[in-house]
């Protein structure tokens, strides 16, 4: 069985890419569009690995992960931001949040894969 | 900023004046010019009117102009309305269909990637294909020639069975031989039984009894060259047999080399064939998983391409919700006026200092100060920051 990680951003395409990118990398994938919608998909069920936009309607990744990270089950579950976000200042968001990397779009599927694989649950 | 009450004070002033001036030049010039005094200041007060006309300082014209304002305002407040709502709507519309279209298209490119997956592990292009066909033809190739080998051991076997048979001839020939032999004996025999009964004949009466044996002797001489005789006969018979079934075995065996050396010639045409077929198999699977790899190469910078659907989007929005915000200034503009009679220029700064708060792109930052630039490179390994 494949190991599960969660797209979470509100642009389709965005998550059809990185989608693409991890299922050819061999993983599962479960989308939310936004933070309200990804924490109503968080149901207890393995979580990996959650990928994140930061700047999303209904509630923001920084929030999302706040709260994603009170969730019992996914406490020790590893969060990586993908953002158009390049400050300094957002980073520090993130990290404060529990965020454990930050990457800025447009990424190399490649590169996301990279972190995938350094940060991804065993 | 220009205000009303401005606009009235500076017109009852020069107004003002211009009576003064009239009434001065009436009570001073009264007793000594009479009527003229009075035109003249008559052509004053007309003077000042046609003057504070000119300037748009005339009470009656001043409410004409605040009505002007007004309806000014009121103008640009629905110019503001009918456009910018449209102007939105269609830049909302691009953006919604530019991201339908985007993430059609990423759907697209991963059904490729897939098919092309599906295409390559139906084809062994995986390697493990290559892998077992390889085997397939080596397994083939052992049993094929296990085959010709019994086969071979068959046709060996066939040909010591000809020489026994060759052999058989040799034997009969010194059976026929020794059947001859016999023979002559017992020619020789009876030779000397004829002559055994002569000495027996000369002898007389004495010799009555030798004569007995040697008429038995060549009574059994005679049987001897009789069975000689029977057994040269049967000799020739089986030797006329052994060599008919040689030379039928030695047909045969010629033949069966003959069909042998073609089916070992056809087993190995077929494996040449069928080594060929595989190996372009092998090399045709090779080229799809290069091309394979190359396709998913191209899939992936493609992929890298269309996250500017993403960029240009927050774009969009953050100009649309801007954009927005201005048919709201345009009527606190015209409400104040109202309110406070104070006529304010529009203020771009407000607009603007908003529209760089939702700015998420430092590129959108360098594009507001008038930069023109082109589209960002996707980030490199080394550019992930992990906390």
């Amino acid at each position: 069985m494949g190991k599960t990680i969660m797209v979470v951003d509100d642009s389709a395409s965005l998550r059809q890419v990185v989608g693409i990118a991890l299922k050819g990398a061999g993983y599962d994938v479960i989308e939310g569009r936004d933070g309200v919608d990804a924490l109503s998909k968080c149901t207890g069920q393995k979580i990996h690995l959650v990928v994140c936009d930061v700047n999303m309607p209904n509630m923001d990744g920084i929030t999302f992960v706040k709260q994603f990270k009170q969730l019992p089950n996914y406490k020790f579950t590893p969060v990586i931001m993908l953002t158009t976000e390049s400050q300094e200042s957002k980073k520090e968001e993130g990290k404060a949040a529990g965020a454990k990397a930050w990457v800025v779009k447009p990424f190399k599927p490649e590169v996301l894969l990279g972190a995938v694989a350094k940060l991804v649950l065993p | 900023m220009i205000s009303q009450s401005g606009l009235r004070s500076k017109t009852v002033v020069s107004f003002g004046l211009a009576a003064a001036g009239a009434l001065g030049t009436i009570v001073a010039g009264w007793s000594a010019w009479g009527w003229a005094t009075l035109i003249w200041a008559a052509l004053l007060l007309a003077a000042a009117a046609w003057l504070t006309r000119d300037s748009g300082f005339a009470p009656a014209s001043a409410s004409g102009d605040n009505a002007m304002i007004d309806n000014y305002l009121e103008g640009r407040e629905r110019f503001g309305d009918a456009v910018l709502p449209v102007w939105c709507r269609h830049i909302e519309n691009s953006r919604t269909q530019m991201e339908e279209a985007v993430s059609d298209l990423a759907s697209r490119f991963s059904s490729i990637v897939d098919k092309l997956d599906n295409a390559l592990h139906v084809s062994g292009g995986s390697g493990q294909g290559d892998h077992a066909m390889t085997e397939v033809f080596s397994h083939s190739e052992q049993r094929l020639g296990s085959v010709v080998a019994s086969m071979k051991s068959a046709m060996a076997s066939k040909h010591a069975m000809l020489a026994q048979i060759k052999d058989l001839e040799r034997f009969t020939r010194e059976l026929r031989g020794m059947a001859e032999g016999v023979a002559s004996i017992a020619a020789q025999t009876n030779l000397l039984a004829l002559n055994a009964a002569i000495e027996a004949a000369r002898a007389g009466p004495a010799g009555a009894g030798f004569a007995v044996v040697a008429t038995e002797v060549r009574m059994l001489s005679m049987r001897s060259a009789e069975t000689g005789k029977e057994i040269t006969n049967r000799v020739g018979l089986i030797s006329s047999a052994i060599l008919a079934a040689s030379q039928a075995a030695e047909q045969s065996s010629d033949a069966e080399d003959k069909s042998m050396q073609s089916a070992e010639g056809m087993i190995e045409a077929v494996l040449n064939e069928f080594r060929e077929m595989t190996d372009a198999l092998v090399q045709s699977s090779a080229l799809l998983k290069q091309e394979s790899i190359g396709i998913q190469g191209e899939v992936g910078q493609a992929l890298v391409q269309l996250q500017f659907q993403d960029r240009v989007s927050q774009v969009m929005s953050h100009v649309r919700a801007n954009m927005e915000q201005l048919l709201p200034l345009l009527r606190e503009n015209r409400q104040r006026y109202i309110d406070s009679g104070v006529l304010e220029p529009l203020d771009p700064d407000l607009l603007m200092h908003d529209l760089q708060k939702t700015y998420a792109m430092a590129e959108e930052h360098a594009v507001h100060s008038g930069a023109r630039l082109a589209a960002p490179a996707a980030s490199e390994a080394d550019e992930i920051t992990f906390f």
